[in-house]
Parts: C-alpha cells; sequence; structure tokens
C-alpha cells in the first residue's frame, strides 16, 4: 500500500509526542461533540473504560473482540506486503462463518474434532472467496481493490440467502424459535473454550490470534517465502525476473489474507458469546469486525506485533460502547470516536514522511 | 562545421546589452551535497551557448534552476539584466524561458495540440493552438499532425511535439537538455539545423546541455565547462579543441581509452584499433531466433530479432533508443512474453515468459532502468544481493541472516560499494553504487550470459570506467556479454563485434576491427548503403 | 415459461418501472459523475458513500431549519464539500493512504449521521414535482424523465456541465493529464496534487447535490440507511462505463434496473429473492470489468499518489 514512512535513525520520542498530541485531538474533537449535542464527556468517557476494562469481566470481553480483529488484519498484512489490496475482508469473514456453519454440522463429529474442522472449514471458506477476487485479477486483471470491495455485498447476501434456505444454512422450524434467519446453534461441546483468568472468560481464539500474529512476523520478516512475497509488493518486476510469479505469489497472498478472514469469522461463531450471535449465525454477524480489522492493519502500518495492541484498543471502544448507552448519549458516538482517532493517527506518519522524504531525497541524490 | 554567426551579437566584454541570462554566484546544497558551487556564467542573445560537463557536474540542477523546479540557496539570477525569482515553471515561462526536457514532459493519451496547450493559463482555444501549431511548423520546419496521439509516436516525432511546446510560447531563452539520446545520427544533424534557425531570427539565446564533447564542440558557439558544481573553463567554440575541453571536463589528461570514449570523442585513430577478444571464443552461449514480441496494444516490438552470442565474446548492440532495446532487455529479464521464436542458453531452450526462467537459466542482467527491475528500493543492501538466489544464505526456507550479512560484507568490499554498512537500506546509496549492487550480484551468480542495457547511463567517468573494466574481466572469464547501448562511443571501446539495432530487429553488424561509421550511422538510421 | 415472459413484458411496458428506475438512476448519476472527474484525475475516491451521506443528512437539516428546499440544496453541497475536504486534504495533501481514509469518512459520516440525527431529528418534506407538458406525455419514459419532482431535473444541467468542464476547459485538461502522467504534467507546470484535491471537491459537490435529491426528490425523510452502500455501486457505475461520461450514465441505468427490478417484479405478483437481487448489480460489475478488462483502460495513474521526486 503507502510506502512506509522512512525514518533516518530513532527519534522515537519525536514519534510519540506526535502520536499522543493526535490522539488526544481525536478525542477532544469527540468531547465536543458530546457537549454540543448536550451531552456529559465525562460519563460518556468511563463508561467506555467501564465498559471496556474496569468492570469484571469487560476485559476479557475486549480480548475476545479483539481476536477475531487481530486474525483479519493479519491476513490483511500478509496482502499488504505481497503489495495487494485486500478490502474485502467483510465478505471473506461472513463466506468463512457459512462454511464453517454449514460443515460443522454437515459432518458432525466428536467436540474437539468438530471445533478444528470448523475452524478449518472457515479458514478455506475465506480462502476461497478471497480466491474468486485472485481469479478475477490474475485471470482478468481486474485490480482487486475494485473485486473485493464488490465481493463484500455480494457474499453479505450469498450469505443472508443461505440463512434464509433450509437446505443450506437455516435451522430447522424447531430449534429457531421466532427467528427467520438463523443457523442452528453450535453444541455446547462444539464451542472453543474458555480460559478463565481473574474471572474474566477468555476465548481460545484469543491466544490462537497472538500466536499467529508472532508467526506471521516472522514468517514475513525470516522466512525465504516471505522475502519473497515483500519483493513483490515492493517491485513486481524485480519480482519476475527473480521467479516470484505473480500469479502464483500474489494468489496465495491473497487467498491466505481470505482464509485469515474467514478464520476469524470461524472463531467468532465457535467462540464468541452473545457479542457475536449467540454460536450461530444470523443476519449482521459479522459486525463490521472486517472493516475493523482491516482499519487494524492500516493503523498498525502492516507490522504484525504492532496490529495486536492496535485490535486491542479498537475492540475495547466497542466493548466500552455498549456501556455507553447508559449514559443517555447515543452509543454510536464511539463509531465516531473510532473515526476520529483512525483519523488523528494517520497524521502523524504522514507529516514525518513528508519532512524525511526531503532529507532522504539529499542523502540518496549522488548525482545531481 | 564553422557556425554562422548573426550579425548583430559580438562575444565582446564591451557588449552594451546585457546578457539574456545571467547567472552570478549561484549556489545550490542538497543536504550534504554541492550540486552548484558559486556558479557565474552568462548566455548571449543570437548565439549558441553549450554547458559541456559530466554526469553530475551540476548542470541539470542549474537549468532546474532557470526552469523554476529549483531554487538556488544564494546567488542571483538576472534576465536581461534584472534580477529575478524563478518560483515555478509558470514564472519561468512568463519570463521568456522554455526547456525542451530530457525526459520529455508528454502525456501519452492525449493529443499533440493538448500537449502543447498544457501548462499554459487561459481559456483553452484549440483553433489557436491549431494554429500556433501550424505557424512553427512553418517557421522551423517541425511538421506534426495536431490532432495524432502522442503516444503513437516515434521517439523523434515525440520531441519536435517537446520543441513545439517550448517553442509556442515564443521563448527568448530556449534550453535544450541532453537532446540527443534518442535520435539518429542524421536526426541530430537536423536538430542542430534547427537550433541554428531558432538563433537565428529575433535573437534568442540557446543554451545546449550536453556531456557529449564532439556535439557541444561543433554546435555551439560557445562553450562553458562545469566539473563538480563549478564552472571551469569558458571560451568561443571555435577556438577550442577537444584535448583542452576533455581535460577541463575530468580535471586531468585523458589518456584512458574508456575515458575518452565516455567522453564522446571518436577520434579516427581509435577507429581502426583492432579489438580482438582477449581469449579464443567459446561455444555460442545465447541464441536468440527470429523472435516477435508484441505488447498490449498489439504493437510488435521486436520484429523477427535474431542474435548469437558466444562465450567469451562482447557484443554491442547499437541504435537509436526507442528501437526495442528495452524489450530486448525485457526478454532477457523474463519480463515479457514471446509471440513466436526461441532464445536458447548453452544449448537449452528457455521458456522466456515464465518468472525467473532467465535468470535460472543463467542469464544475469544489468537493467536499463536498475529501479525498475534492477533493485528494491525498499529493501537493504544484503537483501538486494540476493533477490535472485536465496539458497546461499538460507537453510530449508529460514533465512540466515548472520550468513546474509557477511556475504554482503564480502561484496562490499570485492566491488567497492560506498554504503553504510550490509543493512543499508538501498535507497540510501547513490546510483554508482546501487549499480555496484547490481553488478556484484549478477556477477556472484556466475552467469553464462551477461546482458549489460545502457550500464554507464547517469554515472561520472569513474563508474564509467569501472563498469567498462568489469565487463572486459567477466568476457575474458568466459561469460558472454551483450551490451545494450545507445552511446556508440561505449559501444565502441567495449565491443569485439557490434550489431545494429532498428525497428525490433537486428539490420545489420560488423565486426569493431573492420568498423564502417558512416554504415553504422546508416543502419541505425534504418537504411543500408 | 410464457407466463415468465408475459412477466417481462408487463414490467418493462409499465411506466412505474421507467419513473422508479429513473429516480434510482438519477441518485447514481449525482455520485458517478463527480466520481468520474475524480477518478480521470487519478484517485480512487471510495469515500463517496459517505458524501452522499453527509449531503443528505445537511440537507435535512437546512429544510428542518429554514423551511427552504432551496438552502437544503446549498446545505447539501455543502455536506458533500466537507467530507470532501478531509479526503482531500489528507489524503493528497498530507499523503495518507486514499483507501484508509475514504474508509475510515465512511464511517465516520455513518456513525456522526446516526449520532446527530438521534440527537437532533430533522424534519422534511418531498420537493414539489414539476412536470413538464408535452414532454411527459411521451410514452414509456416520458413520465419517468420529465415527470418528477423538480431536483431531478437539475441533472439535466449537471451532467452536460461536467462534461465540458472536463473535455473544453483548461482545468479539465490539466485534470485529465493529471490522471495519465502525473510526472509529465508536474514538469509542465501543473501542480498535480492541487488538481486531484479539487477533483475530489467537485465530487464532494456532486455527491452532496445527489444526497439532497435523494431526500428532496426521492423518498422524503433521512435515516442514516438512507445511502445504503449505493455509493459503492457508483464507483462501480464509473469503472463500468470504461472511465467514460457516456459509458458511466449507462452504468448508472443498467444497474438502476437492476436495483429496482426487485420493486418492479414484485409489482407483478412474483416474488423473486431479495439478496440474489441486490447483489445483482455488483455481479453485474463484476463480470463487465472481467470481460471487457483489457479493452477498457482506466486512467493510467489511477490510485497512484504523487509525490514530486519519487519516480
Amino acid at each position: 500500500m503507502t510506502t512506509t514512512a522512512r525514518r533516518l535513525g530513532p527519534r522515537i520520542s519525536e514519534w510519540l509526542m506526535f502520536y499522543v498530541l493526535s490522539i488526544m485531538v481525536a478525542l477532544l474533537l469527540s468531547a465536543i461533540l458530546v457537549e454540543a449535542t448536550g451531552g456529559d464527556w465525562r460519563p460518556v468517557m468511563n463508561a467506555l473504560l467501564d465498559g471496556s476494562l474496569r468492570k469484571p469481566g469487560r476485559w476479557g470481553e475486549t480480548l475476545g473482540t479483539a481476536a477475531p480483529m487481530l486474525l483479519v488484519a493479519l491476513g490483511t498484512i500478509v496482502s499488504g506486503k505481497a503489495g495487494l489490496i485486500n478490502i474485502g475482508q467483510e465478505g471473506q469473514l461472513l463466506v468463512g462463518a457459512a462454511f464453517a456453519t454449514y460443515f460443522s454440522f454437515l459432518i458432525g463429529g466428536p467436540g474437539p474434532l468438530n471445533v478444528v474442522l470448523l475452524l478449518i472449514f472457515g479458514a478455506i471458506g475465506g480462502a476461497l472467496w478471497a480466491g474468486v477476487a485472485a481469479l478475477l485479477k490474475f485471470w482478468r486483471n481486474v485490480p482487486e481493490v475494485l473485486s473485493t470491495l464488490l465481493l463484500v455485498t455480494v457474499g453479505g447476501q450469498l450469505v443472508a440467502y443461505g440463512l434464509s434456505q433450509s437446505w443450506i444454512l437455516l435451522a430447522p422450524l424447531a430449534d429457531r424459535g421466532n427467528r427467520n434467519q438463523v443457523s442452528e446453534q453450535l453444541a455446547d461441546n462444539n464451542r472453543l473454550p474458555h480460559l478463565e483468568i481473574f474471572g474474566n472468560q477468555i476465548p481460545l481464539a484469543v491466544v490462537i490470534s497472538i500466536v499467529l500474529a508472532v508467526i506471521v512476523g516472522l514468517v514475513l520478516s525470516r522466512t525465504v517465502w516471505g522475502f519473497r512475497l515483500r519483493m513483490l509488493g515492493r517491485n513486481p518486476r524485480a519480482a519476475q525476473r527473480s521467479g516470484v510469479a505473480q500469479t502464483t505469489y500474489g494468489a496465495s497472498a491473497l487467498m491466505i489474507s481470505g482464509a485469515f478472514a474467514g478464520l476469524a469469522g470461524a472463531a467468532m461463531l465457535a467462540g464468541g458469546g452473545f457479542a457475536f450471535g449467540n454460536y450461530q449465525l444470523v443476519p449482521g454477524f459479522s459486525a463490521n469486525i472486517g472493516w475493523a480489522g482491516l482499519l487494524v492493519a492500516l493503523v498498525a502500518r502492516e507490522k504484525a506485533l504492532v496490529a495486536i495492541p492496535v485490535a486491542f484498543i479498537f475492540a475495547g471502544l466497542r466493548t466500552g460502547s455498549s456501556f455507553v448507552g447508559a449514559t443517555g448519549v447515543e452509543s454510536k458516538i464511539t463509531e465516531v470516536i473510532q473515526g476520529f482517532l483512525v483519523l488523528a493517527l494517520l497524521i502523524p506518519p504522514a507529516v514525518m514522511f513528508l519532512r524525511d522524504r526531503r532529507r532522504a531525497r539529499a542523502v540518496a541524490t549522488g548525482t545531481v | 562545421m564553422t557556425p554562422a554567426f548573426s550579425d548583430s551579437s559580438e562575444v565582446d566584454s564591451t557588449v552594451e546589452s546585457a546578457p539574456a541570462v545571467e547567472f552570478r554566484n549561484i549556489t545550490k546544497r542538497f543536504g550534504a551535497v554541492t550540486a552548484c558551487d558559486g556558479v557565474d556564467l552568462s548566455f548571449q542573445r543570437g548565439r549558441i551557448h553549450g554547458i559541456l560537463g559530466e554526469n553530475g557536474a551540476g548542470k541539470s540542477t542549474l537549468m532546474n534552476m532557470l526552469i523554476g523546479l529549483v531554487l538556488p540557496d544564494e546567488g542571483s539570477i538576472r534576465i536581461d539584466g534584472a534580477p529575478q525569482q524563478i518560483h515555478s515553471p509558470l514564472a519561468a515561462a512568463s519570463l521568456g524561458i522554455g526547456m525542451v526536457h530530457q525526459h520529455f514532459s508528454l502525456v501519452d493519451a492525449l493529443s499533440v495540440w493538448e500537449n502543447v496547450a498544457l501548462g499554459e493559463i487561459g481559456r483553452l482555444d484549440p483553433s489557436a493552438i491549431r494554429n500556433r501549431i501550424g505557424e512553427i511548423a512553418d517557421q522551423y520546419g517541425l511538421v506534426i499532425e495536431p490532432d495524432a496521439r502522442v503516444g503513437e509516436l516515434t521517439a523523434g516525432l515525440r520531441q519536435r511535439v517537446e520543441i513545439i511546446k517550448c517553442l509556442r510560447r515564443d521563448p527568448g531563452i530556449v534550453i535544450f537538455d541532453e537532446p540527443t539520446s534518442v535520435l539518429t545520427p542524421d536526426e541530430s544533424v537536423q536538430l542542430f539545423a534547427s537550433l541554428r534557425q531558432v538563433v537565428a531570427d529575433e535573437g534568442r539565446a540557446v543554451v545546449l546541455v550536453s556531456h557529449k564533447l564532439d556535439e557541444v564542440l561543433h554546435a555551439t558557439d560557445d562553450i562553458s565547462i562545469m566539473r563538480q558544481g563549478k564552472v571551469v573553463d569558458r571560451g568561443l567554440a571555435s577556438e577550442a579543441d577537444a584535448r583542452t575541453l576533455a581535460r577541463g571536463m575530468v580535471g586531468r589528461d585523458v589518456s584512458l581509452r574508456s575515458e575518452s570514449a565516455a567522453l564522446g570523442l571518436l577520434s579516427l585513430d581509435q577507429k581502426a584499433l583492432d579489438l580482438a577478444p582477449e581469449t579464443p571464443l567459446g561455444p555460442p552461449m545465447l541464441q536468440i531466433e527470429n523472435v516477435v514480441v508484441r505488447e498490449i496494444g498489439g504493437r510488435v516490438v521486436l520484429d523477427g530479432l535474431s542474435l548469437e552470442l558466444r562465450s567469451g565474446e562482447i557484443v554491442g548492440v547499437a541504435g537509436v533508443e526507442g528501437n526495442g532495446q528495452r524489450e530486448l532487455g525485457d526478454l532477457l529479464s523474463s519480463l515479457v512474453q514471446l509471440d513466436s521464436g526461441s532464445v536458447v542458453v548453452d544449448d537449452e531452450p528457455v521458456s522466456v515468459g515464465r518468472s525467473g526462467a532467465m535468470a535460472k537459466a543463467g542469464v544475469g542482467v544489468i537493467p536499463e532502468d536498475r529501479h525498475d527491475s534492477g533493485i528494491v528500493l525498499d529493501m537493504t543492501l544484503a537483501e538486494n544481493l540476493v533477490l535472485t538466489d536465496q539458497s546461499p544464505v538460507s537453510n530449508r526456507g529460514i533465512i540466515d541472516q548472520r550468513a546474509l550479512e557477511s556475504r554482503a560484507q564480502e561484496m562490499i568490499e570485492q566491488f567497492g560499494i560506498q554504503c553504510s554498512g550490509p543493512n543499508a537500506p538501498m535507497w540510501s546509496l547513490s546510483g554508482g553504487n546501487q549499480q555496484r549492487v547490481v553488478l556484484a550480484r549478477e556477477l556472484a551468480q556466475h552467469p553464462k550470459v551477461l546482458v549489460a542495457a545502457q550500464p554507464t547511463r547517469g554515472l561520472d567517468v569513474g563508474a564509467i570506467e569501472y563498469m567498462s573494466d568489469r565487463l572486459r574481466a567477466a568476457a575474458a572469464d568466459g561469460v558472454a556479454v551483450l551490451l545494450i547501448s545507445s552511446e556508440l562511443e561505449e559501444i565502441l571501446d567495449l565491443s569485439h563485434r557490434i550489431v545494429v539495432m532498428n525497428s525490433g530487429r537486428i539490420v545489420g553488424g560488423m565486426n569493431r576491427s573492420n568498423v564502417d561509421l558512416e554504415e553504422l550511422g546508416l543502419m541505425m538510421g534504418g537504411s543500408t548503403k | 415459461m410464457t407466463e415468465f415472459f408475459d412477466a417481462m413484458g408487463q414490467i418493462f411496458t409499465s411506466e412505474s418501472t421507467y419513473t422508479i428506475g429513473a429516480l434510482f438512476a438519477g441518485f447514481l448519476a449525482f455520485a458517478a459523475s463527480g466520481e468520474w472527474v475524480a477518478e480521470r484525475a487519478g484517485t480512487l475516491n471510495i469515500s463517496v458513500e459517505g458524501m452522499l451521506l453527509s449531503g443528505a443528512f445537511t440537507s435535512a437539516m437546512g429544510y428542518h431549519v429554514t423551511g427552504s428546499t432551496i438552502v437544503a440544496m446549498f446545505a447539501g453541497i455543502a455536506g458533500g464539500l466537507i467530507v470532501a475536504s478531509v479526503q482531500a486534504e489528507m489524503s493528497h495533501r498530507l499523503t495518507a493512504d486514499q483507501f484508509v481514509v475514504g474508509l475510515t469518512l465512511n464511517i465516520l459520516v455513518l456513525g456522526l449521521a446516526a449520532f446527530l440525527d438521534n440527537e437532533l431529528e430533522p424534519v422534511t418534506k418531498h420537493a414539489a414535482k414539476w412536470s413538464i407538458p408535452l414532454l411527459k406525455d411521451i410514452p414509456l419514459i416520458g413520465e419517468a424523465l420529465f415527470g418528477q419532482r423538480w431536483p431531478f431535473y437539475v441533472l439535466y444541467i449537471l451532467l452536460p456541465v461536467t462534461w465540458w468542464i472536463v473535455f473544453r476547459t483548461r482545468w479539465g485538461l490539466e485534470v485529465r493529464s493529471v490522471g495519465e502522467n502525473p510526472q509529465s504534467a508536474d514538469v509542465s507546470g501543473i501542480d498535480v496534487n492541487k488538481r486531484r484535491r479539487q477533483s475530489i471537491y467537485y465530487a464532494g459537490f456532486t455527491s452532496g447535490l445527489g444526497g439532497w435529491f435523494l431526500i428532496f426528490g426521492q423518498i422524503g425523510v433521512f435515516e442514516d440507511s438512507v445511502v445504503g452502500g449505493r455509493g459503492f455501486i457508483a464507483i462501480a457505475a464509473v469503472i463500468f462505463g470504461g472511465w467514460t461520461l457516456r459509458g458511466t450514465i449507462a452504468g448508472c441505468i443498467v444497474f438502476a434496473g437492476a436495483l429496482s427490478f426487485r420493486l418492479s417484479v414484485q409489482g407483478v405478483g412474483y416474488e423473486v429473492n431479495t439478496e440474489l437481487l441486490q447483489s445483482l448489480p455488483f455481479i453485474v460489475t463484476l463480470l463487465g470489468m472481467a470481460i471487457f478488462a483489457h479493452r477498457v483502460r482506466p486512467p493510467a495513474a489511477l490510485a497512484q499518489p504523487f509525490v514530486r521526486g519519487l519516480k
């Protein structure tokens, strides 16, 4: 995607100051908005902190929400390193979750095994959906930024269709209650186990996602495959010359990216609790996690380990927002805060990049 | 060729009218690099002024200041005696300064008249522009079809559009920046005739910026020589000779053969030199047979090209830029697909379009534009040294950081690469050093064939020398070297055998030992004796 | 089978099909025409969705405060321009990634609109219908093209003006050059990023109008779901149209047809699956891109940010 800012030597204090400043501006704007519409800022702030961290069990919830975001972000980082712009994670996530639901019920089997299958099929579903975009790109030259975007709606509609048909995803009449478009609920032994730490329920998905973050970081920086992928992303022609076929590596990267999103969907299904549809596929299941994960990757500037805290922050906004409603302020304010935060976080690297560019040019210019 | 002087001008220190352009104590720094250092220079109306200097001497920066792309740090620029601040190309245009750019400023998708109109201010009036194009055609003999799409024109015609675009505003000062790299020898002569026209009427000042000594000697009235940001000599073209000019450019007597070639001297006695290969030639290493390559729009860029290269020989592919040289380089880099024909390396056919096939077959490439396919700017030096093959520094798919760095360190020493270390980002190296990295990497693969496309472009004389020596050494080692260059001097200096490329095919060739410059020129221009 | 053809026949010969279709197409055309200009300049502006929603909301507020549809129109334009300013300044002055900014803006505007709608609750009313006498009696399409509420007719001025600006003015020439070869444009003395920013502002302008049209020319009330993803369809229309204005408008018509097909089909007593129908415009665009990709040429510098000195 964008060229990362090129720093000439560490100026961490400068960066930190810039970031802190931007975040404060974002929060300030949000506070002004709340006050201007007759609300009171302090309770909102408290509600956010309560909902995300302070109240019992909440930070576990936040972690649980961060896990799928992190997974999506990791996938985005992989395709980003290959120079591909995947903005269809929301759709890949949904299709992955749908695959997971369908095959889990189709295949059945003992609890733990079924959960593993479920996760695998989620990944496969997401990979296949991204594969459609890959096919369009490498066979017919359709830019993936557009195809993945368009496939989000298509994917969403297809899954909704599947949910309305009992031969696909719709639960049998007896199990659905009054609802029209729900899948069967996963049985108790088909769910991702939780770890209990200090009264917090932490789904295994959290551990999985953090482990994967480390793996992705290592693979990208230390392996031959990662090296070639990065080459492809930085200079496709040099890559072509060096034996890195854009089709092979690019398509793989895109499909891996989809697989992560699909895995996230499966993880939400099997380990999400009430936050994510309560172990069954429902309309609106994806809850914008796909978009959030994409933003996490972009804000983390495509660094796998940085994505971990960033995902936590975004998740915190989400879990905190459920407490905001009680203060009398419309809970949508958290989306506004999120938006301001992301924009604010984009400014420091952009400004630094412009400054560094001027200096870098001077050094690089041997011939003038 | 004696220059024709316009009556109204006299290079006399007692001239009354102010010079068209005067640089006084101009200094410009880019970080630690001083591009221009206290430059004092002036150009008179009615004369062609040549600025001679090797790559990196500061001539482009100086002109960029005149055209408003760069602001000087110190000193002043006077136009017709009045000091001016030139902030932008528009400001320069309003002062009557126009430049015909080296790398062109045209937009392919637009038509000729739209391109000519680009950059003006005021209402868009197609018919007025068309009329003006017609006027310029009549006045200077630069005929062109106003509604043609620029992307479909040849390099020579595109330059014509550039010139028209420049002349459209009737500039009093016209700058030509290295104009002949894309022209055949004939077209160059035509260009210089046009220059004379441009200067003769209405007392314009024309500046010709070049690193080609020969060209400047014969086409200009006054010459200034720049070296390392300073003006080291100035005088009349009629009183200058090749030797003094060369000495001025380089700072010492030019004795090495490659240096003189780099400076553009084609001395007749060198011509007859028998440049025999140092070791007996080996078996054919590269056999290109009737290759046809089409680009995406359908245009044929390589049209039945055939070429054979033997181990230990240096074959120079001469020709004017734009005749398929780049595509030939791309072909040998696995960057294009074959329409028909075949490529065989060391008796093994190569599936050309397949990624990395050429590299794996043993074809090393120093590409025309290293930024395009030669290096990855954002990766480190060490990483760039293993782009084509990671096996020496990896173990079961994982890269060994220590091996990567130590290997890089070895090559840095072996090839004299100036950098801050193995982990220096590639973008922090100068052009010459980046080229050394490419050379190091390609030679480390022990290639059977080495393709060097415009290898010394943009390099200073020292770097050119180094590159030439390395190429000769490679050939002595048994590598089949293919030198693709639009600089005839470079070809003549290095090649054992010369072939000429025109319109996507090889149209003829000759051994270095019996080279006939006239016939070469004709072949380059597309005709034969 | 004959039933099917009968139903099709009914749909295509009913005036309401065309009227509804024209409304949908008109809305898309407001957004797509501006986006076309932005993409010709080389920017890929995904915040169209946000621009439309913002225009819709501000125009609703404008009417709520003053009771005038015309004031609402200017308010709508302002709404679109505000979103455009963030997109333009952040991605083409501060070099932030245009996709991040665009996506974030969409989410931000959605959140803001929902939040403010809840707090402020603007009340709006349809604009008056202006039927043009003779013309509206043309069979089938007369009502659709000449019997709409007056905001629709703004399109008849906007579209030709847009074309004229891009092909007959210097500004348009520069915008086109900037989208094809920003390096050349820069060397010729054109401020590349300034033109790109201006083209995004233009997109904000037309989309703001589109949002206004949506409220006052079509739906009549504001809800935060009122745009519902159709900003992305407008982008698809530009691509489908091969980056020509004519093609873009054709794309708007085709997609509007797909969108309104569901309603027409229900009108004749059939029930075609909603979901599949909703995805039809997107599938059509994907297919269109797949089939025509080689013949269709995007502006050469599309989605490539320009910073002088780097390549």
